[in-house]
């Protein structure tokens, strides 16, 4: 990293994500709420899951459907394609790389941890959640040492 | 279908008057949005839609006060975007309505019996039929 890699460009680049936090949460939402149904989802669950109205939903599935995450059917059901599922298992991955980092490692308490883990999640690269994961892989709690 | 206890049939109707509040903001968001002879078309239509939403969104604050409970209106929003094409407007437009169609027609069993409540779901469910059929004719 050049020198003039500055906390701008920094910012500029988390802007930049190809996700927003909002689209991870959707495509989790509908990860979840579909499990039972063969990973076909109601825009209803998701809207109670997601605490937000269903028309809200609809026009925030609608990007998502251009960029090829979801598909819907004849009924409005939704479903992840393979892009989509995959963004949702790296998603999952970096969430509990880091919660298990900050109550492991740090001490967080569970409920404090998922909600930085979510926040930490979003402005990481790939990279830094896998070295994570693998350092998470080999750590042992001093009392264990 | 089993009657939902009265503060379940509470929740719910506060969950249509967000639908129907969120959707006014979105018309009045796309009515800016829209530019020349777009807006000229669609202008009347969209004025319509407010009014109708925001008569929506008091009618079920009306009936949620009748029930003896306060009206709570739980929306998180912030809508921008640039210009935008009559087509993808209205196509937004539908997806929203459409969803407040279903969430009428899904809340309908729960009040049947209910002397206010089922003929005010019904007499919904017949408006939003009209409105989303509208746009959908305006699309082809």
């Amino acid at each position: 990293m050049s020198s003039t890699y500055n906390s701008v460009e920094t910012w500029k680049e988390f802007e930049a994500n190809e996700l927003t936090h909002s689209a991870a949460h959707h495509l989790l939402a509908i990860d979840e709420v579909g499990a039972e149904y063969g990973g076909w989802a109601r825009v209803s669950d998701i809207a109670k899951d997601l605490a937000i109205t269903r028309g809200s939903v609809s026009i925030n599935l609608r990007t998502l459907k251009k960029r090829g995450l979801i598909v819907t059917d004849e009924h409005r059901m939704v479903k992840l394609t393979p892009k989509g599922l995959e963004i949702v298992h790296h998603v999952k991955l970096k969430k509990a790389a880091f919660k298990t980092f900050l109550t492991d490692v740090l001490g967080v308490s569970v409920a404090q941890a998922e909600i930085d883990s979510c926040k930490i999640e979003h402005l990481i690269s790939h990279e830094t959640s896998d070295r994570l994961a693998h350092f998470m892989e080999n750590y042992k709690p001093a009392k264990l040492r | 279908m089993k009657p939902k206890p009265q503060t379940e049939i509470v929740d719910e109707l506060n969950r249509l008057m967000a639908e129907e509040v969120e959707a006014f903001l979105r018309y009045f968001q796309l009515r800016y949005r829209l530019r020349g002879t777009d807006l000229l078309i669609a202008d009347k239509f969209i004025k319509a839609a407010m009014e109708e939403t925001q008569e929506h969104a008091a009618e079920i604050a009306g009936k949620i006060r009748i029930l003896g409970h306060t009206p709570k209106l739980d929306i998180k929003l912030s809508l921008g975007g640039g210009p935008i094409k009559l087509q993808e407007a209205l196509a937004e437009a539908l997806d929203f309505e459409r969803q407040a169609l279903d969430a009428y027609r899904e809340f309908l069993p729960h009040v049947a019996g209910d002397p206010m409540l089922e003929d005010f779901i019904r007499k919904q469910i017949a408006v939003e039929t009209e409105h989303v059929q509208e746009i959908a004719m305006f699309l082809e």
